[in-house]
């Protein structure tokens, strides 16, 4: 069987992988990073976006090989080793931004490379239509969108923490 | 019986604090632990379904030979062979005009929709299970589909199920005394059609299961996904010939839910039955065309409506039919959800006499079941009505439901449906919704008429919301079943508390939500509290998480158990304190505190000193007293509670391309005592935002030969976050004094109210062009179709 070497969340791993193995199969069960999710099979609900040398993808149609060679984050990857989280993920806890969890991780990897590809900052309007690729059955997406606006302001460094939510 | 409501929480209590979710912290660090997430045992087997590719067909002579050659498979398994393992469903409620119907684990000779599981091949891999599953072979013997009630009730239809004649499953018929005759003096009578399309559930989490047969101890451990583990064990085991206690049902965390995780799937049994014969774990996990073919679908109903009405708008009589395009199988009582519609069509309007027929047909779909806010279908079928009357009449919508709305003094109301409502606050939620969409300033824009060439459409829809269903609605209903739930709070020595109940949380927060509940009555921090969900046999039997119940009847009882504890915990501490008697003394935040004058002061104990007592102190405790400190309780609530809401939606169409934007949504709910704000607030986004995508674009199509043509996410349209608004949300809560704490259920009526005020919003658009969209969803093209005189209905 053919392999495949790839650095994920800063670990570098080779594993074995048939020809048809997709990235999403290798990270959850040959890396056990079961973080990223499964819920579509053709790319249309982005519960399995990872960052492939800083580019999000949809892990269900990125082959294992696709990746031979390629730096790869995931949601496990976000946090500081000290369990501090990544601002996307405080956003996503203050704001109330996930009910199930399920597209959660997928969600908070598309919108830290929407936020990162757009230093200048984005509207509401922007923010929605920069989610095209994720769905979300629970929220809504009022609160994501509301997460992601706040995360915003401290990833650019125009705020040193994450605005605290109002009801 | 219900049981009377308990004290109500002290100011500063946990209830009602808006407090962060307990369970998002791992969810966002991707340390979640859902079904496909299970470390597998090492000899674990790989399930996959072979499916049936037509709409009703003979299952001939099945040829497994070259998939079980495939190195890696274990078995193939059939209908005949599963169905040896695993009894029937078998549905046959007490209610009237029901006929009896059976549903087997796997049809051993007629599959009857695309999708059905025809069989079962384990292997080593999932993989090789896939490739075997290809070279089967069946010798296929193609029926007569039916795809729709037409043909399912045309002369000489086939039959979907050969022991339902005429392939109507169901017939109910009911009306108030006075019905012809209120018809009869009506001044006008109205004839509505309404009707809604299939959908489903779409949890972005596919279902699935790891099934654990123990050879040497006979016993079945199943991790599967369900809101209501007691129940599914008590199927599960029933339907597998085991004692209830062989077989222990495990939920982990649930990737949404809305009603398709509650009982258990045929293929959760398959695989049972498969590890069961094996002797070896089996994990199934679908893929999302299976879900969306053959998991269970939802809402496929029509209305005809016979409204009659005076001159002044007020409704005096009300009949109205519903057909419902059930599918293939019966999962549930086939008519509960078109009986529950029913009785909730009177909203809160003062119509007094009203009659409804059921008629419940199979057909060759997948089979149908509840979805959030199974009775979505009610609200708007009352506020459409309410908008052509006033149409007719030329008489203004929102005066029309306040002519029809009953007012607070109504109160308690008995509805011409039979449902008694306390504690809701329409007229004030319709107030709201109106003053903060800017009603009149909406109808003023439209009068003037724009220059865009846009039609501006402004849709309300008032919700009465049904929920928390006690034992008492289970009976009158005929529905076998019980809606209490037992709960069981246990004070370890070191003063950490442990919360349990049946229900399952599919997202919405009950690790916390309980804890703030439990925390209240016992008197402690929610952080002094874990809530043990999901774990048959962790918690005591309980009824699960459906019917928006889980706040009240879960939350309620902890509550109730933990203010029990509470009161023997304080009878502790007034012996240690050296006191005659527990009178004066409560537990806040987990410490004793003593009524001095007009208030409290710590009186230098908190809940470790007496829990230690209880467990490993027990001669110190008051004569008689049980030592340690646990209390199992069950709290039955009322039969319904009613949470009001009022909603608003205002669109703009383009009539040149159908094209439609949801410009603005506002909603006032009554949801009685919210546990925390924070996830009221997202469960309310929750709930419309799902009833307006079912609204705008989803659609799970079939066409006229019973073959599915929404099978993926690029078929089955669900909205992105382009496609809802920013919602506006204004909580008028009141406390329900029927129970603890005022807590009523909630979360289903934004399905309701959005689907509603979305349809009035599209319709209020089009009669500007003389036209009607009698059914969603309101896509482009049926927008487009219906103004050039196809979909919709031409006025005349």
């Amino acid at each position: 069987m053919p392999q495949v070497t790839l650095t994920v969340n800063g670990k570098t791993s080779t594993v074995e992988v048939e020809g048809r193995t997709l990235l999403v199969e290798l990270l959850r069960e040959k890396l056990r990073l079961t973080g990223t999710h499964v819920g579509c099979d053709t790319s249309q609900c982005g519960a399995c976006v990872v960052h492939m040398n800083g580019e999000s993808v949809k892990a269900c149609t990125t082959l294992a090989l696709q990746a031979d060679g390629a730096s790869i984050t995931t949601i496990e990857g976000l946090a500081k080793a000290d369990g501090t989280l990544h601002p996307m993920q405080e956003a996503f806890r203050e704001y109330h931004a996930l009910q199930c969890g399920f597209c959660t991780p997928g969600m908070v990897m598309s919108a830290i490379d929407l936020v990162q590809k757009h230093p200048e900052g984005l509207s509401e309007k922007e923010i929605r239509e920069g989610l095209e690729g994720n769905l979300c059955r629970c929220t809504g997406y009022h609160n994501i969108v509301k997460a992601i606006d706040a995360a915003q302001a401290v990833m650019h460094g125009k705020a040193a923490s994450i605005a605290p939510a109002t009801v | 019986m219900p049981s009377p409501p308990p004290p109500p929480p002290l100011p500063g209590s946990p209830i009602g604090r808006a407090l962060p979710r307990r369970e998002d912290r791992r969810l966002l660090l991707g340390r979640g632990r859902f079904h496909d997430d299970l470390e597998l045992p090492g000899d674990t087997l790989h399930a996959v379904f072979l499916r049936s590719p037509h709409a009703h067909a003979r299952i001939g002579a099945i040829d497994s030979t070259a998939a079980r050659a495939l190195p890696g498979v274990i078995a193939v398994l059939t209908g005949a062979e599963i169905n040896a393992l695993v009894a029937p469903l078998k549905i046959a409620p007490p209610i009237p005009g029901h006929l009896p119907v059976e549903t087997p684990a796997m049809p051993a000779e007629t599959a009857r929709l695309v999708g059905d599981p025809v069989a079962l091949v384990l292997a080593e891999r999932r993989s090789i299970a896939e490739d075997a599953a290809e070279l089967i072979t069946i010798a296929w013997e193609a029926l007569p589909a039916i795809a729709s009630v037409a043909q399912a009730s045309a002369p000489g239809a086939a039959l979907v199920d050969p022991t339902v004649p005429g392939n109507r499953v169901a017939r109910q018929r009911v009306a108030t005394p006075g019905l012809d005759a209120a018809f009869a003096r009506a001044e006008r009578i109205l004839e509505i059609p309404f009707a809604q399309q299939r959908q489903t559930h779409a949890p972005i989490e596919p279902r699935g299961c790891l099934a654990i047969w123990d050879v040497g101890r006979e016993h079945l451990t199943l991790h599967v996904g369900t809101q209501a583990p007691h129940p599914y064990r008590t199927a599960l085991a029933a339907r597998l010939g085991l004692r209830e206690w062989q077989a222990t049902v495990i939920a982990p965390d649930m990737g949404g839910g809305f009603g398709q995780k509650i009982i258990p799937a045929r293929e959760d049994l398959c695989c049972a039955a498969a590890a069961r014969l094996l002797g070896r774990p089996v994990r199934w996990r679908e893929g999302r065309s299976e879900n969306l073919a053959a998991s269970l679908h939802a809402r496929e109903e029509s209305i005809a409506a016979r409204v009659g009405f005076g001159g002044d708008g007020r409704l005096v009589a009300l009949d109205v039919t519903i057909t419902v395009d059930s599918g293939g199988w019966c999962l549930f009582p086939a008519d509960y959800i078109a009986r529950m519609i029913c009785i909730i069509i009177p909203g809160a309007t003062r119509l007094r006499e009203y009659g409804y027929t059921t008629e419940i047909w199979l057909t060759n779909k997948c089979p149908s079941g509840p979805m959030r806010a199974p009775m979505a279908m009610a609200a708007w079928v009352t506020e459409g009505i309410l908008d052509e009357v006033a149409r007719v009449l030329g008489l203004d919508p929102l005066e029309v439901r306040r002519r029809n709305m009953i007012a607070q003094t109504d109160l308690p109301w008995v509805s011409a449906a039979g449902q008694r409502y306390e504690a809701i606050t329409p007229r004030a939620t319709l107030d709201a919704v109106a003053e903060a969409i800017g009603y009149d300033a909406i109808r003023a824009q439209q009068r003037a008429g724009g220059t865009t060439g846009k039609l501006l459409g402004l849709g309300l829809c008032t919700v009465i919301e049904s929920n928390t269903y006690g034992s008492a609605f289970y009976r009158a209903a005929g529905i076998p079943g019980s809606g209490h739930e037992a709960v069981a709070v246990r004070v370890e020595p070191s003063g950490a508390v442990l919360a349990s109940c049946g229900l399952m949380g599919s997202g919405q927060g009950y690790e916390t939500t309980l804890a703030q509940t439990t925390a209240a009555g016992l008197g402690c921090r929610p952080d002094d509290v874990l809530v043990q969900l999901g774990h048959t046999d962790i918690a005591p039997y309980g009824m699960g998480s459906r019917g928006a119940r889980g706040a009240t009847a879960g939350g309620g009882g902890l509550y109730i158990a933990g203010l029990r504890l509470q009161a023997k915990m304080l009878q502790i501490a007034a012996v240690l304190l050296g006191r005659n008697s527990a009178d004066g003394l409560v537990l806040r935040e987990g410490r004793v505190l003593a009524a001095t004058g007009g208030g409290f002061t710590d009186a230098g104990i908190g809940i470790p000193e007496i829990a230690r007592t209880a467990h490993l102190d027990p001669l110190r405790l008051p004569a008689g007293m049980m030592p340690g400190l646990h209390e199992i309780y069950a709290y039955d609530p009322p039969d319904l509670t009613f949470t009001d809401s009022a909603h608003a939606a205002l669109v703009e169409i383009d009539p040149e391309s159908g094209a439609i934007a949801l410009l603005r949504y506002v909603a006032a709910e009554n949801a009685g005592q919210a546990i925390n704000p924070i996830i009221v607030e997202g469960q309310g986004h929750g709930a419309i935002s799902l009833g307006l995508s079912g609204a705008l674009m989803e659609h799970l199509a079939y066409d006229e030969d019973g073959q599915l043509l929404a099978g993926s996410f690029m078929d089955y349209a669900l909205a992105r976050a382009g496609d809802i608004p920013p919602l506006q949300l204004m909580h008028m809560n009141i406390p329900d004094p029927r129970t603890p704490a005022g807590i009523k259920g909630m979360s289903e009526g934004g399905t309701m109210g959005a689907a509603g005020a979305l349809m009035n919003a599209v319709n209020d658009a089009l009669a500007q062009s003389g036209v009607r969209l009698d059914k969603p969803p309101a896509t482009p093209a049926r927008i487009w179709a219906a103004l050039q005189g196809g979909a919709g209905l031409r006025r005349t």
